[in-house]
């Protein structure tokens, strides 16, 4: 009798347990649905249609749109093309700064005395809670070709004045830098965490080994963080990818439109060109292109890893 | 079973939390009804209106001192910022909630085109009858408004761009601190004069990205050139590459302006007192109010060969096709009656009004400012008369920006300007 109560209480436990844990899954269910399979979904049904912000949906063109922009030579076409070359550019001078140089600051701070430490951290944590149209300003100033801070400071040692938001090559090593003044933080918080994970047993192995610095870092650390590299790095390319508030507030696009991002395409055709059908098969097909660099890196990293 | 519960609680608190959250608008909402239903629905006028700056409080006031003179009408006056404003227009136009409906709304000239062509705007004719006249308002500010004949927005301001100068610097280098060069001749001598004080001092810095989108236009019209002429995009004519060819120049040969100008790098240097002429809008003036430099304010000069001319863009008060009622439009009418005899206030905010009962008051021609924005009027110069101006017009500044930048030769640089904005157009 009592046995078979003590069975009941634990099957009514392991329901409540059940019913307990989906619960805390629904609100995240909810805005999942309606915050991203919803818009998703519906932004392929927008990108198949001819579709006008200000008319409304039109007739159904199939693949019509994707033609447009991969196969014409057409405005969108430009737009779209020009947009993603520049893209590109700034991921792949972007990605491997913001995650190398989160590295070293995370190796740094973390061979700081334990009691300065979460001052450094939170003195490099901080930009990334500003907003980009602050940090924008704050570099356009500091970059100003001729009354900017920083070269105002060059002009000491007889250096400059260096065009840094007006010549091609200067503006996106600019770009380039007040992301990583924004963001380099946030990768390298994480690889702190990393870094603490990492079991102190193996460093003391290897030191009776006799490892140097080098090859512990090499044979124990970087193995140890490499699913949390993995994340950084695919976190990073996506937020790369999606680069808009820097080249439109710091260079407008230029010069020309050297610096002109796919974001700032998509946004051109879209509230400009009041075209919305148009716009949402380039935003399909930067998705699906995030997708598959996202894809190659978990595949390239995993073996790496030999899972 | 104590954890369920205060599981159960959580999820309750959560739910109500967000039945409170979206029943809030919808209070909002009802308590403007429950004001429009004092007065009857007909007699409240939505209006929307972009002024999310300093000026949307000159804007409030007009609006509020009107609600308060009359007890008929009240006008339910809507702030979009600036940035946002004609993505919500074509939102709510394309058939937003029913409530949300703008019944008026303020729009610059160059739109006007566009929301013609696309069918949301009624012609404005039937507000003009007697109380309300087109000769209530300056000749300019009623063509900036009109798409192939038709009148279809009652003015509100004209805003052409504007000649500022920095009194100090123009002194320091030997001329009178009022003295506005009167053509192009002097303007460079003068500009080469302050760039001469020194290598931190600059004659006039010129922008290579906005607001060249206000000063291109200016030399071309002022060159006697159009930018678009029936249909056809006009950058190889002589009069738009000499205008290009002059910018050029002021760098790179008068070397009046320092090279490699960036987005708004003319207004630090200007605020700074180390750039001694800057050409922006009227839009300026709490800025340059406020920074407590020494600077004077005048009419564009002569910068090209022909004509007085001045590039200028202008708010407008448009009715959207979706208002009908009799009742509606005497309630609008009466409104904009009131606005074209009391905008003194909008003044306030440095625009220059486009009804003659103001920009012809003594009050307004004491303003040293407005007046000055005002006397431009006569021969202001509205973007062509095509939709999507600004979409179709982006190729130009961008070929601009990398001539200024001295990347390309304007010659080039016209021609693909050219045929981009030429297929952009059809």
């Amino acid at each position: 009798m009592i046995s078979s109560l003590k069975f009941k209480v634990i099957i009514m436990k392991k329901d409540e347990n059940k019913l307990t844990s989906s619960l805390f899954i629904v609100p995240y269910l909810i805005m999942f649905v309606v915050f991203l399979i919803f818009p998703l979904a519906y932004g392929a049904y927008i990108s198949m249609h001819e579709w006008s912000l200000i008319g409304g949906k039109g007739e159904f063109v199939g693949l019509a749109n994707y033609m447009e922009i991969l196969f014409s030579d057409g405005t969108s076409s430009n737009i779209f093309m020009n947009g993603l070359i520049n893209t590109l550019i700034f991921v792949v001078l972007s990605v491997p700064a913001l995650v190398v140089l989160a590295l070293i600051l995370a190796l740094l701070l973390n061979s700081l005395p334990k009691r300065i430490q979460p001052f450094f951290r939170t003195v490099y944590f901080i930009p990334y809670s500003i907003s980009v149209s602050i940090i924008a300003v704050i570099w356009l100033w500091m970059l100003d070709t001729n009354s900017g801070l920083v070269n105002q400071f060059l002009g000491n040692f007889g250096i400059g004045p260096i065009p840094w938001l007006t010549d091609t090559n200067y503006a996106w090593f600019s770009l380039v830098l007040a992301t990583l003044w924004w963001t380099v933080g946030f990768n390298m918080i994480i690889l702190i965490n990393a870094l603490n994970e990492v079991s102190e047993e193996l460093y003391e192995a290897g030191s009776i080994d006799g490892a140097s610095p080098w090859q512990k870092f090499v044979h124990i650390t970087m193995p140890s963080i490499r699913p949390i590299m993995l994340f950084v790095v695919v976190t990073t390319t996506i937020a790369s990818f999606n680069v808009y508030g820097q080249p439109y507030l710091m260079t407008r696009g230029g010069p020309g439109t050297s610096t002109e991002v796919l974001l700032m395409g998509i946004v051109r055709q879209a509230f400009e060109l009041r075209d919305v059908g148009v716009a949402s098969a380039m935003a399909v097909i930067m998705t699906l292109i995030i997708i598959c660099i996202s894809a190659l890196q978990f595949k390239f990293l995993r073996n790496k890893e030999g899972v | 079973m104590k954890k369920l519960y205060l599981l159960f609680t959580l999820v309750l608190a959560l739910v109500l939390s967000a039945c409170g959250n979206s029943g809030t608008p919808e209070e909002g909402a009802e308590s403007s009804e429950g004001s429009a239903a004092t007065g009857g629905d007909a007699s409240t006028v939505k209006l929307y209106a972009p002024f999310s700056g300093p000026d949307g409080e000159n804007m409030k006031q007009i609006v509020e001192d009107y609600n308060g003179s009359q007890e008929e009408t009240q006008v339910d006056l809507q702030i979009v910022p600036q940035t946002d404003y004609y993505t919500t227009l074509d939102l709510t136009l394309s058939g937003g909630g029913e409530g949300d409906q703008p019944d008026l709304m303020v729009m610059h000239g160059d739109q006007i085109q566009t929301y013609v062509e696309n069918g949301s705007l009624q012609e404005v004719a039937p507000l003009l009858d007697g109380d309300l006249n087109e000769e209530d308002y300056h000749e300019k500010a009623l063509t900036g408004a009109e798409h192939e004949g038709t009148l279809y927005g009652i003015p509100f301001d004209i805003h052409p761009l504007m000649y500022f100068w920095n009194k100090d610097l123009v002194e320091e280098a030997g001329y009178e601190p009022d003295f506005v060069p009167a053509d192009r001749d002097e303007f460079v001598e003068m500009t080469q004069a302050v760039s001469d004080l020194g290598d931190d001092k600059h004659g006039f810095v010129v922008p290579t990205l906005w607001p060249q989108q206000f000063i291109f236009p200016t030399i071309v019209y002022q060159n006697g050139g159009q930018l678009i002429a029936d249909g056809e995009v006009q950058y190889t004519s002589p009069e738009v590459t000499e205008a290009a060819q002059f910018l050029h120049d002021l760098i790179y040969e008068h070397q009046v302006s320092p090279t490699n100008v960036q987005q708004d790098g003319e207004l630090t240097l200007f605020l700074q007192g180390s750039n001694a002429v800057m050409l922006n809008g009227p839009w300026m003036m709490n800025q340059l109010e406020e920074s407590g430099l020494n600077y004077g304010v005048a009419p564009v000069p002569m910068l090209g060969t022909e004509q007085e001319a001045v590039f200028a863009n202008s708010h407008n008060f448009v009715l959207p096709t979706t208002v009908e009622d009799e009742a509606k439009m005497t309630a609008i009418k009466d409104f904009l009656g009131y606005v074209a005899e009391n905008s003194m206030e909008w003044a306030e905010s440095g625009q220059a009004p486009a009804a003659k009962a103001v920009y012809e008051s003594e009050e307004f021609q004491d303003m040293e400012f407005q007046s000055n924005v005002a006397e431009q009027f006569d021969y202001v110069q509205f973007a062509p008369e095509v939709a999507d101006w600004g979409p179709v017009s982006d190729p130009l500044f961008q070929n601009l920006n990398e001539v200024l930048l001295d990347e390309k030769e304007v010659e080039p640089a016209m021609e693909d300007a050219q045929q981009a904005s030429q297929s952009s157009l059809e």
